[in-house]
């Protein structure tokens, strides 16, 4: 059972000579099996408070939990190493190596562990047949449609097994048949792994697959839909 | 909506303004890439200008030189030895009806001695009458030449290498003795034209007889014939002489220069060659790394209704602007580059002609220069267009690996099967054909490239399967990251091996030249222990005055024998031979290792009779000589025939030798004067030793120097190098621009990766385990690289030596080289590394959060 908590987070830019409040002291706690979907419009916050989750950035203030230990605090070493065995990222842009096949751009992170390329694959193959791709494991992105190379990203970020699952806009680059087959694949691993799932988005359809829903403005963190963003969902 | 109608340019179907706004947007979405691009094609450009420069400027400043001296005059007449003859004749030969004007010269090979430093000069005597013959060098000579009386003046290349100043004093060394002189003036360009930057120094002729004990004596009158008078005169002055002299056309100078510059231009040429065309693949290549993104941009348009005229259009423009630009880089920093590198004169070409460091740029250089840049940076932007007719049109954005970098496995294969043929038909052709090796030397740099696709996709393929059994090893990573990215992989292997195939080809064939004269002169040199000369006497050609000097020697009790050596130069044809006269008693009156045809101890028994020479091989052949036929000489004394005793090689002088015994040479050159004392020492006496007490008798001649033998080899060696200076140096010009390209490359590829590196961070990869990655990515690049480049540069290397022995007639037997080879791959290889270890820390450095900036 895991459990990702930020505690009055602040994080603030500098934007020339002014301060950009980009995370106000913002609070939020998702539980194991928790699906919660983050709104914002552009500029909001909502990149920075998933890189703070993901211990990418340091808060300026506040606190970064993740069962229980203050990954904010970690230097950046042993928050890489967080990265590496308890986070799942799934990026808009997939960043998929164009080079390597489904089967490799899934194993790939566990190289960074210290993993044989052959161990990872055998490690990658039962997530890849998860995802529904077990017939295109050795098909390279240029040969996937893109839901399909985003399910190799979702692969990619389940392969360690993660403690937290961070999605930033994944369903971006898709049209909406594939966004919720997207939101509904992870809505089911999230609740199947029992991990807490955190999903920034604009896409309106995933109000129906997440348990929570919250809007940040202005580094400012509010439960539910705003009314604009409401327009803006549909 | 109203259209304005007003007309504008157009090209290709799109607008000019157009065009350059397109090019703008270009700029700004991938300024890096471009002036990455654009500085790997100035580098190529910088290449080929430098060896172009280097080519041409040796001649084209002995030209300027002598047209600055000559002026209008058409004829001279000129001696057979540097002993000269009278004026009296020179006055006869003045005074011909038909002669309009003329001018003595006296010629002294020299050395002038200042408080920096010393250098070898030719002092050339001169009389105001020079003037007369208008030539560039000597309009101030009529008005200043009170300022040469009692003094010299100096070129100012010269004056700045001793130190001189005018009106200070220096030491001349001439005929054996030191004399103290007073630096008249020190003249620059605005004064004398090129001769400023040549070892050309004047004296009025008085001084100069004076300086060099030659009273009376000239070596050189120029003659301007009034007009139609030039073929009367010249056969006056032919009966006038009786064969003594020659007569010959006042600029034969440069004729003689061309036969004796032959084997190094002809040299320099095919090292330029091969040079130039890897210059031009540098640039090719470094416009490939863009093509990847080109192709997609192609596909894009295309897809938005672009037609193939328009961006056949868009694509050349862009190419000619960036190759324009580049190359005008390009041409600057390579004119840096051969200042700063070709400056040496070669020393054995200066003791014998007037040439300077002058350098000379024609604009045809320059033109083919950026001809060059512009025309690889077309053709390498051109293969995006071959997408157009793939069908579905956006099919390359549909391709495995990143879009646009693909090489399929037909066509790695085609370029291999190119290579090869190229490989082969190089191998016929130098075989039918030994003068198409700079053809094969280009050929084969081409084929080096055309190797690298299918090489690269054997080597990848190789290390896949070993790469993933390793644990941990970011190995599968860098080949993942090499095969999505072929086309800009390729490319970059290409750069080293070019850089590889080059620097092998051009250093071993140089290698193998100065291997050859080392051997060579240790055996001219090796026949004592002790030499005996004036300073600065590289061709053992300035006599001096023996006096009471031998004597004092031989009296001494460590030596067992003087022996007299004498040297001189002789013009034949077009050829300035070497002529080397040695006592019948010496027992290497005939280097026998580089005899080629002959019996080498009857031709030296031979020898030692007298009337028999020893002649070189490209004299011979020319001649239609061989052993036991007979030659005739033009010496002072009038035509001499001799025997033939044996065909040699010419020594390390290129234009030949011609080798006999010292009593023929006194009498045909009507001289006993010495140019050098062979010195043996009693057995057991140390060189050192032997030298010592040598030195001491030689104290109160000035003029005069003892070395050991190893001393004169180590010197003869210094020269022989220094004569291949410019082999040298465009071989290190090539190398380091190709080391500069290739880092350059790689930190574009670096650079362009930054996105994908930020990417890997993100999901748990640190800043170690990536730059090994980019570390593992380079190294397997380079690796591809060396070897290919290696293989082919040491056929490249044997293709050269096999020419430049035929064309040169130097020995230079031909050797792989391995510590050369090794140093070469080692310098490229760690140069490159040494530099994509920063760029590619710095780039590992990336923050995980500028995925989240793209």
């Amino acid at each position: 059972m895991s459990v990702i908590e930020l505690h009055e987070v602040v994080k603030h830019y500098r934007a020339g000579e002014d301060l950009v409040r980009a995370v106000d002291g913002v609070s939020l706690t998702v539980a194991s099996g928790e699906f919660v979907a983050l709104y914002g419009p552009s500029g909001s916050g909502k990149t920075t408070l998933l890189l703070l989750a993901a211990g990418l950035i340091a808060p300026d203030a506040g606190v970064v939990r993740f069962d229980g230990r203050d990954v904010s605090a970690l230097p950046a070493k042993n928050r890489a190493l967080y990265r590496r065995r308890d986070v799942g990222f799934v990026f808009q842009s997939f960043f998929l190596m164009p080079g390597g096949t489904a089967l490799d751009n899934a194993a790939v992170k566990l190289i960074s562990d210290g993993w044989s390329m052959n161990d990872a694959h055998r490690a990658a193959r039962p997530w890849l047949e998860r995802v529904g791709l077990g017939e295109r494991m050795g098909h390279r992105p240029a040969q996937l449609s893109m839901g399909e190379r985003q399910r190799v990203a979702i692969a990619r970020a389940l392969v360690n097994e993660p403690g937290v699952l961070l999605t930033d806009e994944p369903t971006g680059n898709l049209d909406s048949a594939r966004s919720r087959e997207t939101l509904g694949l992870l809505r089911d691993i999230c609740h199947e792994r029992d991990i807490p799932a955190l999903l920034v988005t604009h896409d309106p359809q995933a109000t129906a697959f997440v348990d929570r829903v919250h809007t940040l403005r202005d580094g400012h963190l509010s439960a539910g839909l705003d009314a604009d963003m409401r327009v803006v969902s549909g | 909506m109203k259209r304005r109608l007003s007309w504008q340019p157009q090209l290709g179907g799109l607008l000019v303004g157009s065009l350059f706004r397109l090019y703008r947007i270009r700029l700004r979405d991938h300024r890096m890439q471009e002036v990455l691009a654009g500085s790997g094609i100035a580098v190529g450009v910088a290449l080929v200008f430098g060896v172009l420069v280097a080519n041409t400027s040796l001649t084209g400043s002995a030209k300027q030189a002598i047209a600055a001296v000559n002026g209008s005059a058409q004829l001279q007449l000129a001696a057979r030895s540097t002993d000269g003859f009278s004026e009296k004749l020179a006055t006869e030969a003045s005074d011909l009806p038909g002669v309009e004007k003329s001018a003595y010269l006296l010629r002294v090979n020299a050395v002038i001695i200042g408080p920096h430093g010393q250098q070898s000069i030719q002092l050339v005597g001169v009389t105001p009458g020079l003037v007369r013959l208008g030539g560039s060098a000597t309009t101030d000579l009529g008005a200043g030449a009170a300022i040469l009386t009692g003094g010299i003046g100096l070129p100012s290349d010269v004056g700045e290498a001793i130190g001189a100043e005018t009106d200070g004093s220096a030491r001349l060394l001439a005929n054996g003795d030191a004399h103290r002189v007073l630096v008249r003036a020190v003249l620059n360009n605005g004064a004398i034209g090129a001769l400023a930057n040549s070892r050309v120094a004047v004296a009025l002729l008085s001084n100069a007889q004076a300086l060099a004990e030659q009273p009376g004596r000239v070596t050189q009158v120029l003659i301007h014939t009034r007009p139609g008078a030039e073929s009367r005169v010249r056969s006056e002055l032919r009966r006038l002489v009786a064969g003594r002299a020659d007569v010959e056309p006042a600029n034969n100078e440069l004729t003689l220069l061309d036969a004796t510059a032959k084997p190094t231009n002809q040299s320099t040429t095919l090292f330029a060659g091969i040079s130039v065309m890897v210059g031009c693949l540098l640039a090719f290549n470094a416009m490939l790394l863009t093509v990847p993104e080109r192709r997609q941009l192609v596909a894009e348009l295309h897809l938005q209704g672009y037609d193939a005229r328009q961006l056949r259009t868009m694509l050349a423009f862009e190419a000619i602007m960036l190759g324009f630009i580049a190359s005008a880089v390009g041409v600057v920093l390579g004119d840096i580059f051969a200042r700063t590198l070709f400056q040496q004169v070669p020393i054995y070409l200066a003791v014998a002609f007037p040439i300077s460091t002058h350098q000379v740029i024609h604009a045809s250089i320059v033109l083919l220069a950026f001809g060059c840049g512009i025309f690889s940076a077309l053709v390498a932007s051109a293969s995006p267009l071959l997408d157009l007719r793939r069908d579905p049109v956006d099919a390359v954005l549909h391709e495995p690996g990143e879009p646009g970098q693909s090489i399929t496995r037909v066509t790695a294969l085609r370029l291999g099967l190119a290579g090869c043929l190229l490989a082969i038909g190089v191998t016929i052709g130098v075989a039918a054909d030994a003068s198409l090796a700079v053809v094969g030397g280009i050929a084969l740099a081409l084929a080096a490239v055309c190797f690298v696709p299918i090489i690269f996709r054997g080597l990848t393929g190789a290390l896949k399967p070993i790469s993933r059994r390793w644990r941990g090893s970011m190995l599968s990573i860098a080949v993942i990251e090499l095969d999505a990215t072929t086309t800009r992989s390729v490319a970059l292997a290409g750069v080293a091996a070019l850089a590889i195939y080059g620097g092998v080809a051009i250093g071993g064939a140089r290698a193998d030249l100065i291997h050859g004269l080392d051997t060579n002169f240790a055996e001219y040199i090796g026949t004592t222990n002790l030499w005996v000369t004036t300073s600065g006497n590289n061709l053992t050609i300035n006599s001096f005055a023996a006096k009471d000097t031998v004597r004092q020697i031989e009296q001494l009790p460590i030596i067992s024998s003087v022996r007299p050596y004498q040297g001189q130069l002789l013009d034949i044809g077009t050829r300035r031979m070497w002529v080397i006269a040695r006592a019948p008693s010496s027992s290497g009156i005939l280097p026998a290792g580089q005899v080629l045809e002959g019996n080498p101890a009857r031709a030296a028994a031979r020898l030692r009779a007298g009337g028999w020479v020893a002649v070189s091989n490209a004299f011979a052949t020319e001649r239609k000589l061989h052993v036991g036929e007979s030659v005739s000489l033009p010496t002072p004394a009038g035509q001499v025939r001799f025997g033939v005793a044996a065909i040699t090689t010419n020594i390390g002088w290129p234009p030949g030798t011609i080798i006999l015994n010292t009593t023929d040479y006194a009498r045909d050159w009507q001289t006993s004067a010495p140019t050098a004392l062979e010195v043996n020492l009693k057995r057991g006496v140390g060189l050192v030793a032997g030298r010592r007490a040598v030195a001491q008798v030689l104290a109160s001649r000035g003029g005069l120097r003892v070395q050991t033998a190893p001393e004169r080899e180590h010197q003869f060696d210094d020269n022989a190098r220094n004569g291949l200076s410019s082999l040298a140096d465009i071989s290190t010009l090539l190398l380091v621009t190709a080391a500069l390209a290739l880092a350059l490359a790689l930190s574009t590829a670096i650079w362009q990766r930054r996105t994908r590196l930020a990417a890997l961070k993100t999901q748990g990869f640190d800043r170690w385990q990536l730059w090994r990655s980019l570390l593992f990515e380079s190294a397997i690049l380079l690796s591809i690289g060396c070897v290919d480049g290696a293989i082919l540069g040491i056929y490249g290397h044997a293709l050269a030596n096999r020419w430049l022995r035929l064309t040169t007639g130097f020995p230079a037997p031909f050797a792989v080289g391995e510590v050369g080879l090794i140093i070469t791959l080692g310098l490229v290889a760690g140069i490159s590394l040494a530099v994509i270890a920063l760029p590619g820390y710095s780039a590992a450095a990336v923050p995980a959060q500028a995925t989240f900036q793209e």
